[in-house]
């Protein structure tokens, strides 16, 4: 008579194993597109802020930009989705005639981060560049 | 001989609903983060790449502009058409207006005094309006902004012309 057997304990583990791995690998994959698709949508935002924000730091009269308020002037309701955030902006003289303007925006409790920063050189011209 | 027929244990049925209840938990947690950031997020418009040659055609246009006409034949600034008097790379002057009025594209039209030489025509834009910005210096801005379809703000960008002497 034929014994009829099914499958042994090690087969069984193996087959779950296996099917672990493609299961997890697959969720955190699917896991990990998410996170970058919602880091690029961040990103994108971020930086209209930043460019924005930019062009008009870029026009303040040299003499007076230590003077401005060390945050973003412009509007920022593009940044909506990633409340709550900050904008900072510093200003460093490098040199009497140079100045380094950097633009932050921080989302995600300060654990991500945007920047732009542009350089501001006294002409001794219009205060237009 | 009759033969013996068994189901399967109740451990057994335990344990295979618990790691499908697992599994299925997983999946309806990463499908809502998925669904939560669909409703937080405005549609991305700017990898799509007609929406960016516009941004960047208009940015360039923008930074070359002397001057924004009221007026120029049939058109009118309003927040769908824009007018520019911009500078061309012959060092001459060139009017471009940019029609918004038909929903979901924009024509991009270059005249050289009231001959219209260009008409450069982009689809599967967004609803784009276009608005004035005044900078500290007194500077007049374009600021352009496109809503997506859950009225949420996905464009919204400053061009400012350089100045000229």
């Amino acid at each position: 008579m034929r014994k009829s057997r099914g499958f042994s304990l090690i087969e069984v583990l193996v087959g779950l194993l296996i099917l672990t791995i493609v299961i997890t690998t697959t969720i955190s994959m699917f896991a990990e597109r998410q996170k970058r698709m919602r880091f690029a949508n961040e990103t994108i935002l971020a930086y209209q802020a930043l460019s924005n924000e930019a062009e008009i730091w870029r026009r303040i009269d040299f003499a007076s930009l230590d003077g401005q308020p060390p945050t973003f002037q412009s509007d920022t309701s593009i940044l909506a989705p990633m409340a709550p955030f900050s904008t900072s902006v510093r200003v460093d003289t490098t040199r009497a005639d140079l100045k380094n303007v950097t633009l932050t925006v921080r989302w995600s409790n300060a654990r991500r981060t945007a920047k732009l920063a542009i350089v501001r050189v006294d002409t001794g011209g219009s205060s237009l560049w | 001989m009759v033969k013996r027929e068994r189901g399967y244990t109740m451990m057994e049925i335990v344990v295979t609903l618990a790691v499908f209840g697992i599994f299925l938990m997983i999946v309806v947690i990463l499908t809502a983060e998925m669904r939560a950031n669909e409703k937080r997020y405005p549609i991305n418009y700017m990898a799509h790449p007609e929406v960016s040659a516009v941004m960047a055609r208009m940015r360039k246009d923008v930074f070359d502009t002397k001057y924004y006409p009221a007026t120029f034949q049939s058109y009118q600034q309003t927040p769908k058409t824009l007018i520019l008097y911009t500078l061309r790379q012959t060092g001459f002057g060139e009017t471009v207006v940019y029609d918004f009025r038909s929903s979901g594209e924009v024509h991009r039209k270059g005249f050289n005094a009231s001959e219209q030489t260009t008409d450069w025509v982009a689809h599967g834009l967004p609803d784009f309006t276009i608005g004035s910005f005044t900078l500290g210096t007194g500077q007049d801005a374009v600021r352009i902004k496109a809503l997506d379809d859950q009225n949420r703000l996905a464009i919204d960008e400053i061009f400012v012309p350089r100045p000229h002497d």
